[in-house]
This record gives C-alpha cells, structure tokens and sequence, in this order.
C-alpha cells in the first residue's frame, strides 16, 4: 500500500460521497476542538497546542486542545533537570572495579628474612603496601554502589520542568494516534522531515503495546522510539529531540502529575524510601 | 665588535706545565695581568647561540621519517569504530525510571512500582542499597549464609569475614564516628 497524500485523501472523501453516500466519511475539520482539565487553573493562563496526525506525510491539523499550565507550563528550573538526569545515569551504576588487600594477595605468609642481621629493611611478608605487586589498602572494593533515591518532588517538577521546556522550544507535537498508513521506515522519515521534527522523536503513547506499522517503520531508525507513558523520563525526553504525545497520553499524563500535585496523602509518597520495604 | 687583541697578547697557561713554581708564576705574577678578549658579543655575532646545552629534543625537527620493516603495509593501528548512540540500550536509558509517578498508584487492577524493583542487572541483594564498603559487606553476609556459601566458596567466605571483621575494628577503633560532632 503506498503512503497517502492529502490530495489522494480528498479525492478518495469525494469517491466514496458519490458511490456510496451511507458509509461514514471523515467529518470535517476541526475534528478535537476541546477538552477538560481537571483540577482547574486557577493562576496561570491556559497553554493551547494544535493536534496533527499521522495518516499524511503532510501534517493535517485536526483541531486545537487546552494543556493544563501546571503540568506544561511550570517555569522550567535547569538545576532540577540537571539533578534528575544525573540521578538517572547514577542510581542504577554499580562500580565492580576491585583491588586485592594484602591478605588477599596470593602469598606473603612468610617473614622474607629475619628481624635483625642481614643489614637491610625490615619486613613482616611481600604483600605489605609498600611492596610492589603487593595489597592496594585504600582500592575500590567491589561491587560499590553508587544508588540514592532523588525526592518524589525533586523528580516530578523534573518532569513538569523538562515536558514545559519542550512545549515551551517548539519539540512537542501532540497526534491524534499513531496509526500509520504503512510499515514502509521511509514515510516515517518522509514524515519527521517533512514536519521539521527533528532528528531523534520519541512517540509516547498511553498503551505499552503499539500499531504494527509504527513498531515495523521505527524498528529500522534507531532514533525513532516509542515508549509508553509510564516508560516517560527526563534523560529520553532531552536525549531525543522532538517528544510526539498523542492525545489519550497527554490526557494519561496530565492525570498523573495533577494527582501527584493536589492529592492529600503527599507525605506519604514523600518519605524517604527504605530498604526492603517493597 | 671585533677585537684582534686576543691575538696579539700572549698568556701563559696553567695546564701543561710541570714545575709546581712555573704553575704559582702563571697564577699571580706583577710582570702579567688578564685581559679580556672573549666577548659573548661576538659568539652572537657569528651566529645563533644554543640554548638549553645538554637538552634533547624529542619533536621531529626535520629529515626522514621512520620506517617500518614492511614498506606496503599500514601501521597495526587499531580501526576507529564510532560508538553507536541509537542502540537499543543507549536509546531507551532511563525508560521506566519514573513508574512510581506515572505508573498505577493504589489501584486495585495494577501494583504500584518502584525504580528499584526494575534494576535487572544489578545483583539482588544490592538492588537500592546505599551504603559504604561494611554496610555492603554485612548485607552479603546476610543473603549468602543461608545458601551453604561458605561450602562452595570456602576461601571467599573465609575473605568476606575477614574483611568484616577488619572494618569493624578500622572504623570503630580507628576512625570517628560521624555522630560525635553531635556529641
């Protein structure tokens, strides 16, 4: 099936009206023109973004949506990215690099030579520190850990601050879907450079198992991703440079931090997180 | 400044000569008195003077290059391989690192997770600990006693004790505590 063009689509709108005037047609545009935020702004303007599609390499606007402000417009704070993405990169590293001490060093057990008489330095075994090929006393001792648990809050407005900043620099598109017309990988870089998306685009979506075309198309690039919601995280979101959201995922998003923000049990969530306690 | 004096003047040396008397007549003598007739001008003048005596420079100033035994061949140098930014795991570092937040929560379909429960390829019994070198080591102990270690891994087991028991006495006898600025 070869990739459709907004001309191809209008022609087939027209075919269809005149053959068969009972079957369903694509209504007309806009298509989304509102929706419902919850926990409801009281302090900061609404954000407004315009919903695109994915069934032309032409972007078709399909109609515009509100964003909640407190989700997509927080004041991005550079020091809080900063710590989440150093979190990210470190919580999860384990140092396995390893230095023998001196009584683990093969050998050494013997005193070389006796205390008094030869006229040289005295010595207690080879493996002493002092010795070469001896025990290393203040090495890396494997496995080191180096894992710490940021604050719940410090990586929520990460991810209020990050998701703002890609609203706020033009790199996050929103799609209605992202049912593709076919598995080909070249209409979706026909697509990205059409649009202007830049090099690398995660496509994030509510549900983990993605349209069959889509995973086909994106498997060949390897800077096409996708990810569900709960997959979202600071490092992928500045690593790659367009965030493409479809609609039930901003709606999935936005739930979730507002939760976070205005529920009433937040110590709770807060506290600091203990060992063994899962 | 050119000067010819150093040629017309006659000196005597000291070396070369035997008898210890002509040696003290060469050293203090009213008849004689030393001139100058080295000048340093002079030594410039001529040309460009060495600096540095003694240092060998190691930078390839000019002349042949080295060759090598094998003239049609290149240099076993290792080939340049890129690192490939966009493989899966470079990609997608970080994925799932916030399912606590924007995961399920209290609901009674899905559990709530944490990151530490997604560590796969840490250890076990090292997934979300922190702590230094004992800490770690207690916590090994702990996991690895039950499983007859100590019969499969009699020397590692033997090591494991010993490294505790000498922490124990490093930081409790040797060390201070961090709780005694408190005190």
């Amino acid at each position: 099936m070869q990739p459709s063009s907004k001309k191809d689509r209008k022609l087939r709108q027209q075919m269809v009206c005149y053959l068969s005037p009972n079957l369903q047609i694509q209504p007309p545009l806009p298509i989304i023109y509102s929706r419902k935020l919850a926990f409801p702004p009281k302090f900061k303007a609404v954000r407004q973004a315009w919903v695109s599609n994915m069934d032309t390499v032409e972007e078709e606007k399909l109609g515009l949506i509100d964003l909640h402000p407190e989700v997509f417009a927080e004041r991005p704070r550079v020091d809080i990215i900063h710590e989440n993405v150093r979190w990210q990169q470190l919580y999860r590293h384990v140092s396995y690099a390893n230095t023998k001490v001196r009584y683990e060093v093969r050998g050494g057990g013997r005193k070389p030579r006796p205390q008094k008489g030869s006229g040289r330095s005295r010595h207690g075994s080879i493996r002493s520190p002092i010795w070469r090929g001896g025990g290393i006393v203040h090495g890396p001792r494997s496995p080191t850990p180096y894992f710490y648990m940021l604050s719940f809050n410090a990586r929520l407005n990460g991810l209020r601050s990050t998701l703002s900043a890609k609203l706020a620099q033009d790199d996050l598109h929103i799609v209605d879907s992202l049912d593709i017309p076919t598995d080909d990988p070249s209409y979706l870089e026909k697509l990205v450079e059409e649009r202007g998306w830049g090099p690398a685009v995660l496509f994030v979506d509510d549900n983990d198992i993605m349209p069959l075309n889509i995973t086909a198309a994106s498997d060949v690039h390897g800077h096409y991703n996708l990810m569900p919601v709960y997959g979202l995280n600071v490092h992928s979101m500045l690593k790659h440079h367009t965030l493409v959201l479809t609609l039930a995922a901003v709606e999935r998003i936005e739930e979730r931090l507002l939760f976070h923000l205005n529920r009433n049990d937040a110590a709770e969530a807060g506290r600091k997180h203990r060992l063994d306690s899962l | 400044m050119v000067s010819t004096l150093g040629m017309a003047l006659r000196y005597r040396p000291l070396t070369g000569v035997s008898s210890k008397v002509s040696k003290a007549n060469a050293l203090f003598n009213p008849e004689w008195t030393t001139v100058r007739f080295r000048y340093h001008a002079d030594k410039v003048a001529k040309g460009p003077v060495p600096r540095r005596h003694g240092y060998e420079e190691k930078l390839f100033q000019g002349g042949l290059l080295p060759r090598t035994a094998f003239p049609d061949r290149a240099l076993p140098i290792p080939t340049y391989k890129p690192k490939n930014s966009w493989n899966e795991k470079r990609a997608l570092f970080g994925q799932n690192d916030y399912i606590d937040i924007l995961g399920p929560s209290n609901e009674i379909s899905q559990k709530p997770l944490h990151p530490t429960q997604l560590l796969y390829h840490v250890p076990p019994w090292l997934r979300g600990v922190q702590g230094n070198e004992y800490q770690v080591l207690l916590r090994r102990r702990k996991f690895v006693q039950k499983k007859g270690y100590a019969l499969g891994h009699p020397t590692k087991w033997a090591t494991l004790n010993t490294r505790i028991k000498k922490l124990y006495r490093y930081l409790n006898h040797k060390t201070k505590s961090p709780f005694w600025k408190d005190a």
